[in-house]
């Protein structure tokens, strides 16, 4: 009896998601973009199943999401579209620890009357843990096919906001109608950074710290009345519903984890100071200084993601009459340059398992950085274990992704040549089932195409080249170039200073009816500003508003676009 | 996870031979030799056998005193002032240590071993303070911890807390509004222990706890004396008015820092049991430090009130000893009494004389050595040792001795003297747009 309630059970959930096919093929399509089936299968490829794993000649059959089969002597079902993978190299497709890929930024709160005041309103404050990124998720965000066309087909997206801006969510980087059908699993961690108040409390790394403190141990004394009510609420005072109090509640049971989004190796060791006083489960994730953390992370086991951007390669100074001091600046510059660079290699042969994060890195940059760290140390596999099977299992989904095997989810990255090789250009990419075939170009044309500026048609045509802009600080007019070219996963671009400042790269750079967007990352005595800059392109004039988070202000940028 | 968090620190052996050393609490011994074993002085005393691997340090000519201390300074911390509200108590300078900051190094090269760390003086009651032992080239701030060392926190009065209040329009915009503001916070601090107080003593199994307000807390502590007060001051009315409203609250201990008027109330200080921190002769950088004289320290010393000599700056750090010195020629302090101001006796206001400040039997290792007395203005710190470990040796002096090298930094920005780390008592505390963009304007 038992047994036939359960094969009901499974008949029924068959029967809904065989339904749910069907209707999805069965909507009208005036576009006729719609596939016209869900199932492919990539023949005669060469298949990195996991990594260190490979097959030759072999055939990966991919059926309604999942990967149905894997191996040299597969049957390939009728009804299959059968592309020829000839030459070409099929690998689980990669995960991002942790990034805002698909989510929008939101507008900054409105700045209150009376911000010195002892506590300001939480959604000032950015103590918001109660929030989900959900809300944040937007479904024709353009992150999401530029992060795909790089080889990722999840990731771990987390809120914009300031101390405490809510919870992480897994999402597949699919097209979709709605933001629901990317959601794999909601509000995983719950997403903590070092972003204070502007110009409010806690404004600091000093106040955040305390905060924290604060929160956690009244989140412990408001759950001990909670449940204590819950037993037996007679004769006890209502507890207070404190949205706050609630969202640590599966915190403090170690049900959820934090992710602490660091940096530096101070960040990280505050980010544990905190664990380890107040004890919840901690994973760190923007890890730009692993080489100084080594014995911390072996001793503590905390996940770590190291970012995904590196620093420049200094530039030495080309000069016969350089003075010796000068040269051995330049030497000890270059030593920590390789500590960076080779900081990945160092955790792997220590033992430490890792994966990677992209955020704060240019899209664009991402698998040269990849290449910089294998050329410093890191092994492809475990370079490739970073970007699936690692964030795989540190994330608690490694028994649907991570690997090409069969019953997982069809999340697959096909290159063509080995993906960290210079040359190798993703060919096509499959997220939950779906496929999508990006351009590839010869060796030759490739290096063409990233040596010039870009095509003069083509979606972005409008914005690529070089512009003249002016930006109307408090401090008078600054102005410079604004350069602008395809990079390998969208745009990407650099702002020049015609007073000799550093350039700076331009981060996020979004085009889409018109309006282009764009962050810049500043350093301010050692403290990074955020400058989010959006306008409107009409013809050859853009112009702007540029908002300095930390100040919760704006200011105008105009630019001219160059005649060529 | 605990394991991490319990710093190791570095403790050595080394046996300093043949020099004079002062003491500081029992005078000046010629030709005497310092034990250290594990860290601790194990001996004073002449002709002591070198124990087999136990480094020798040959003083002769040269001058051992204790390492100095810097009751007031603001290097070596990734932030400063949470100046976003008048009381941020909760706030502690323990979580910012920076030990990345090149100026450890710079102090440690000035014969300082341990320094008090301290929050900003934007607001009124700021956050805890750290005191610090300058272990200098690790890159756990935990390693810098000077173990044991009581808790401290800053207050600030007078123009620097009324400045915020004035250009907000909220209080405190006086020297009335200060004092207010800090009646009112103890004021409430005893109401959060009498909550906590009646629920800690109910027996009622189903109680409900107040509120947990880590601010409140940290007063409370102040009031149950588990944490020392140093406060930002210079006039001597302010410095009398604390004093009052300390009596009030049964407050026992606290430190006036700067107070460059304290000499007016230098009997009223001794009679509470106050203790000053001061500047040789430093004043005038705006209107409340004009009334100022360089006899500040000679007098407060004569009076019977604990003094010490500060520098609240990353450059005077380095020569404290000069500092010290000029009580000589401003008040003819005798040896003992001008070296003391920069080792026992902000020791003392610190809480860890039992541990550091002079050369004994039984104290932390913490040494300078100098070339010549370091109360002459010729004197040249050669040595510097915390825990009996030698951080600073001026014969293996390199000259970049930082700990990290950002790869994207610019070789002039290496090369120019951080000016900015001069003061940073205001760091910030307003957020300045005009500093912002001058990023843009190099």
């Amino acid at each position: 009896m038992k047994r036939l309630k359960k094969l009901r059970l499974q008949l029924a959930v068959l029967f809904m998601l065989s339904m749910g096919h069907v209707m999805t093929f069965a909507q009208s399509d005036p576009t006729g973009d719609s596939p016209v089936t869900g199932t492919f299968a990539l023949t005669n490829a060469t298949v990195i199943t996991s990594p260190g794993s490979m097959l030759t000649e072999a055939t990966v059959v991919v059926r309604n999401g999942l990967i149905l089969n894997v191996g040299q002597n597969v049957n390939i079902p009728a009804n299959a579209e059968v592309i020829d993978a000839t030459g070409l190299y099929v690998y689980p497709a990669f995960i991002d620890g942790m990034s805002n890929t698909g989510a929008e930024r939101p507008e900054n709160p409105e700045r209150p009357r009376d911000l010195f005041t002892p506590d300001p309103p939480n959604e000032y404050a950015g103590i918001t843990p109660e929030r989900s990124v959900v809300a944040q998720l937007d479904a024709s965000n353009s992150s999401i096919a530029s992060m795909r066309k790089t080889g990722f087909a999840i990731s771990h997206t987390v809120p914009y906001g300031r101390m405490l801006p809510g919870s992480g969510s897994l999402i597949l980087l699919k097209d979709a109608d709605h933001a629901d059908e990317m959601i794999m699993a909601r509000d995983v961690a719950l997403y903590a950074q070092w972003v204070g108040a502007p110009g409010a409390y806690p404004g600091n790394i000093l106040g955040m710290m305390a905060k924290w403190r604060n929160l956690y141990r009244n989140a412990e004394l408001n759950k001990q009345h909670a449940d204590m009510y819950a037993e037996n609420p007679s004769g006890l005072a209502r507890p207070t519903s404190s949205r706050v109090s609630q969202a640590f509640y599966p915190v403090l049971t170690k049900e959820k984890p934090v992710m602490f989004d660091v940096s530096g190796m101070l960040d990280v060791r505050r980010a544990m100071r905190l664990q380890n006083d107040l004890g919840f489960t901690l994973m760190v994730a923007g890890v730009t200084q692993a080489f100084e953390l080594v014995d911390e992370f072996k001793a503590t086991g905390v996940p770590v993601f190291l970012s995904l951007d590196l620093p420049d390669e200094p530039k030495e100074i080309k000069s016969d009459d350089k003075s010796d001091e000068v040269a051995a600046l330049e030497a000890r510059r270059m030593e920590f340059y390789k500590k960076h660079v080779g900081q990945a290699g160092l955790l792997a042969q220590e033992g430490i398992q890792f994966g990677f994060s992209s955020k704060g890195a240019s899209g664009g940059k991402i698998m040269a950085n990849i290449r910089t760290m294998i050329e410093n140390g890191l092994s492809e596999d475990i370079a490739l274990a970073a970007l699936t099977t690692n964030p795989a299992q540190m994330l608690g989904i490694d028994q649907v992704t991570g690997t090409v095997e069969s019953g997982k989810l069809a999340n697959l990255l096909v290159s063509t040549a080995p993906v960290f090789e210079k040359d190798a250009q993703i060919k096509m990419m499959f997220v939950d089932g779906d496929k999508y075939e990006y351009d590839t170009k010869d060796k030759k044309e490739a290096s063409k195409a990233t040596a010039s500026t870009g095509d003069a048609t083509g979606p972005y045509a409008a914005v690529l080249g070089s512009w003249t802009y002016t930006f109307r600080t408090p401090q008078g007019e600054q102005t410079g170039k604004m350069i602008i070219k395809n990079g390998a996963a969208g745009l990407e671009g650099v702002f020049t200073s015609d007073d000799g400042s550093p350039d700076t790269d331009m981060n996020d750079v979004n085009f889409r009816d018109n309006e282009l967007t764009f962050n810049l990352e500043l350093d301010a005595g050692g403290q990074s500003i955020l400058l989010v800059v959006q306008g409107t392109v009409s013809g050859t004039s853009y112009d702007a508003q540029a908002t300095v988070e930390a100040f919760n202000v704006t200011l105008e940028i105009s630019a001219t676009k160059d005649e060529k | 996870m605990a394991a991490v968090l319990v710093a190791q620190t570095p403790t050595g052996d080394v046996l300093i031979k043949n020099g004079t050393v002062l003491t500081v609490t029992n005078g000046t011994l010629e030709n005497t030799d310092i034990l250290v074993r594990d860290g601790k002085i194990r001996r004073i005393g002449k002709n002591l056998r070198t124990p087999n691997g136990v480094m020798e340090v040959d003083a002769t000519g040269k001058f051992v005193m204790p390492g100095i201390i810097d009751a007031h300074s603001h290097i070596a911390g990734s932030a400063i002032n949470e100046g976003t509200s008048q009381v941020t108590a909760e706030v502690s300078m323990e979580d910012v240590v920076d030990p990345l900051d090149v100026s450890i190094y710079r102090a440690l090269a000035g014969g300082v071993t341990s320094i008090h760390l301290m929050h900003g003086s934007a607001n009124v009651i700021g956050g805890q303070n750290e005191t610090m032992k300058l272990r200098f080239g690790t890159t756990d701030p935990d390693d810098l911890r000077f173990q044991g060392a009581p808790r401290t926190i800053k207050f600030a009065l007078g123009e620097n807390p009324t400045r915020g209040g004035r250009s907000r329009g909220i209080q405190p915009q006086s020297r009335m509004g200060v004092e207010n503001m800090l009646r009112n916070a103890f004021t409430q601090a005893v109401e959060y222990r009498e909550e906590w107080a009646a629920y800690n003593a109910n027996k009622d199994p189903r109680k409900v706890a107040p509120e947990y307000d880590l601010r409140m807390q940290t007063l409370v502590d102040i009031m149950n004396g588990d944490v020392l007060v140093h406060c930002h001051s210079y006039r001597a009315d302010e410095i009398y008015m604390l004093l009052k409203v300390f009596s009030d609250f049964n407050i026992p201990k606290i430190t006036f820092q700067h107070a460059n008027e304290a000499y007016k109330v230098a009997p009223e200080l001794a009679a509470f049991g106050a203790s000053a921190s001061v500047f040789a002769d430093w004043w005038a950088y705006k209107l409340e430090v004009y009334y100022s004289t360089a006899y500040n320290a000679a007098i407060l010393t004569e009076n019977g009130v604990l003094t010490s000599i500060n520098s609240d700056s990353g450059e005077l750090i380095r020569h404290l000893f000069h500092e010290a010195a000029k009580t000589q020629k401003y008040g003819e302090l005798t040896d003992d009494q001008a070296l003391a101001l920069i080792t026992l006796n902000p020791a003392k206001q610190l809480g860890i004389d039992d541990r550091v400040g002079s050369l004994e039997e039984g104290k932390d290792a913490d040494i300078a050595i100098f070339d010549k007395h370091p109360l002459s203005v010729y004197a040249i710190p050669q040595m510097t040792f915390v825990d009996g470990v030698k951080y600073f040796d001026i014969e293996n002096d390199g000259d970049d001795q930082r700990i990290y090298i950002n790869p994207e930094s610019s070789i002039s920005e290496m090369t120019l003297y951080e000016r900015h780390n001069d003061h940073r008592c205001m760091e910030g505390a307003f957020l300045d747009m005009e500093e912002y963009f001058s990023i843009f304007k190099k």
